[in-house]
């Protein structure tokens, strides 16, 4: 029997045939980026390493590719040697380098392998680099000579061809819906109780991370809850209902700008108040920080994030929870991309302890949290499945420290990653969003009589 | 005009020659655009950018320093004394008489000329740390440590100025052009990292504590 060729590897092929013309497109790319920002970085880091224990990667495995300075360093050597007039003219002296095939190579296996850009290196750098800001722009040198994993790249095409990062047709996100409302019916013993689909001139339009109709129904059965109980005007849109932006993660701005434009095209169509993120990190950071870098515009519309809507429905008096119906041990994970580059710190504090009976704080946290690993796109990138799980164990230990068995984690890319390592460090964990633990205390008005 | 005289002038002159050299640059960084911010504020950039430079320095608030808490107290001495010695050269140049009172400068640029050695020796030590270093990076430290200890001399050797002087001059040449030049950008970056943060409400926190 012939043996059939093994198929090689698109990433592998692309990086053994890097022409000169590739290396001119990360070179322009990168020159492009340039800003005032990035070319003060680059005459500021000292190579210190003091950033090295910050890294999860580098308290997890030791190495020094995966110290936050050489990563760092990887970038501004080839924009000094490029991009500097003392890296021209004395590139050994300053530790520039020439962009090479070799060179490419380790940024892809570092800057995309070895990082999960959570920052937690930039908010420990004695300079304060914005040490994920700088690979971000790398990656996104990288994506213009199409240099992205090719796992990750799919996953960003998939959201731009098809509208949702998980390929899901508009029939069976309307299904969904439809299901999920029965389901809300049910639960509130509320007929009337409705998932509303493009109701024009809703205060709120509420996006989700298509993982939850694919795999997490009843995450959105229970933010629907929320907003049924405190009786809030809010929509999905039929088309675009994604928070997830991919191209944060592969650094190509063109296409993470396109995939906003759309969140902010259907608040416009549906004449909605206000831009409400699901329960993801990195779907916050870029469609509430970056995607009006993205764009070059101020969006015309106040963009939240899910937490803080349900937050002042609590403090309004809008719905009333009861501790007593979450009695275990809960701990709250904090996402990168919602806490230390969103922002949004205490409100998921704020609801947790009016809703569950003992929670309990990592150490550390809030903006000072160690990444699951999950973030940067590790979740797509199988490749380097194993490396994220090995870096996860920093959060492992963390979680078993607290003794709980239920983590609260705003985020469904953390959720998924801690699941992961609940199973590979043998956690016997329970990982649900914010928002699911509010709704199993919510304490819920019969339904008003006719 | 003797050659003290001279030696001070170019001295002088170096030090401007030193701070015009670092403003272009900063011209030159500037001129590649400063980003505009176009997301709503959540915090405020003002209140990050006093957080960077106060509260965001301490120990407690960075693994980075209260996990290495030897470094991090040598580098705030190594640069603290940094800036005394230069205080020092142009009290030299302009008042030397009166330079008073002599033991502070001593204990100063003792600690600092100490800590920059210790902190070479650290980079030279640590395998990460020599594997991610330079040339630029040890030649830098070891000529601010040879001035800091020329310096020091200078304080019991009044005779030695010409050497201080020439140090001095050679050192101010360097600085825009090596490394040392963080010292003007360090303050740029933490500008930036107050605004980033402050205008997030991340540092610091735009919220009261849960």
């Amino acid at each position: 029997m012939e043996a059939v060729p093994e198929k090689k590897d698109a990433l592998e092929v692309k990086l053994e045939t890097l022409s000169e013309a590739d290396l001119q497109k990360i070179l322009k790319e990168l020159e492009r980026r340039l800003s005032a920002d990035e070319a003060a970085f680059v005459q500021s880091c000292v190579r210190c390493g003091l950033c090295a224990d910050s890294c999860h990667y580098y308290l997890a495995n030791g190495e020094l590719e995966d110290l936050p300075a050489y990563k760092l360093n990887l970038v501004l050597k080839v924009i000094k040697r490029h991009f500097t007039a003392g890296g021209k003219i004395a590139p050994g002296w300053t530790g520039a380098r020439k962009l090479d095939r070799d060179l490419v190579r380790q940024w892809v296996d570092t800057l995309f392998g070895r990082c999960s850009g959570c920052g937690r290196c930039t908010i420990n750098c004695t300079s304060g680099i914005n040490i994920a800001a700088m690979i971000r722009m790398a990656r996104g040198a990288l994506a213009a000579a199409d240099l992205v994993p090719p796992e990750l790249q799919s996953t960003v095409m998939t959201a731009v061809n098809h509208g949702n990062s998980m390929g899901i047709s508009r029939q069976e996100w309307l299904d969904t819906a439809a299901w999920i409302e029965e389901e809300l019916q049910a639960e509130t013993h509320d007929r009337n109780a409705r998932i509303p689909i493009d109701a024009k001139g809703a205060k709120f339009l509420y996006t989700v991370n298509p993982r939850e109709p694919k795999f997490f129904p009843l995450s959105l059965l229970a933010a629907a809850k929320v907003f049924h109980a405190a009786g809030a005007s809010w929509t999905f849109s039929s088309d675009y209902y994604d928070v997830t932006n991919y191209g944060l993660f592969s650094g190509d701005d063109a296409r993470a700008g396109m995939l906003s434009d759309r969140l902010y095209q259907a608040m416009a169509d549906l004449d909605a108040a206000v831009l409400v993120l699901g329960e993801c990190g990195h779907g916050f950071n870029a469609n509430r920080w970056e995607a009006p870098q993205w764009l070059q515009k101020r969006p015309p519309f106040p963009v939240k994030s899910v937490l803080e809507i349900v937050a002042a429905f609590v403090s309004q008096g809008k719905i009333r929870l009861n501790p007593a119906c979450n009695q275990e041990p809960v701990t709250l994970h904090d996402p990168c991309n919602l806490v230390r580059h969103g922002g949004v710190i205490e409100e998921q504090r704020f609801l947790l302890k009016r809703a569950v009976a003992d929670f309990r704080e990592m150490q550390p946290n809030r903006q000072k949290n160690y990444c699951c690993g999950g973030g940067g796109g590790q979740l797509s990138m199988t490749r380097y499945a194993k490396r994220r799980l090995k870096a996860g164990r920093i959060k492992a230990d963390q979680i078993r420290k607290t003794g709980a068995k239920i983590v609260a984690a705003p985020c469904h890319n953390c959720i998924d990653q801690l699941s992961e390592l609940s199973r590979e460090y043998k956690l016997d964990l329970e990982v649900k969003t914010v928002v699911e633990v509010v709704a199993s205390a919510l304490v819920l008005e019969p339904p008003a009589q006719p | 005009m003797s050659l003290i005289h001279l030696l001070r002038a170019v001295s002088l002159g170096s030090a401007v020659f030193c701070l015009v050299s670092l403003v272009f640059l900063l011209v030159r960084t500037n001129a590649l655009g400063r980003k505009e911010h176009f997301s709503a504020p959540r915090g405020s950039a003002g209140r990050g950018i006093v957080y960077a430079f106060s509260q965001g320095m301490m120990p407690w608030e960075k693994e980075s320093a209260s996990g290495h808490l030897p470094t991090f107290i040598g580098g705030i001495l190594y640069h603290a004394s940094i800036f005394i010695a230069f205080l020092y050269l142009f009290w030299v140049n302009l008042a030397p008489a009166s330079i008073r009172p002599l033991w502070i400068f001593r204990i100063a640029l003792f600690l600092g000329a100490a800590a920059g050695l210790a902190l070479i020796v650290k980079r030279a030590v640590k395998p990460h740390l020599r594997r991610l270093s330079c040339p630029d990076d040890y030649f830098a430290n070891l000529f601010v440590d040879f001035y800091l200890v020329i310096s020091l001399c200078h304080t019991y050797l009044p005779r030695s100025e010409p050497l201080l002087l020439l140090s001095a001059i050679a050192l101010f040449i360097y600085i825009p052009l090596g490394k040392i030049r963080h010292c003007f950008f360090f303050f740029y970056t933490r500008i930036l990292f107050g605004i980033f943060f402050g205008r997030r409400g991340v540092y610091p926190c735009s919220a009261p504590k849960a």
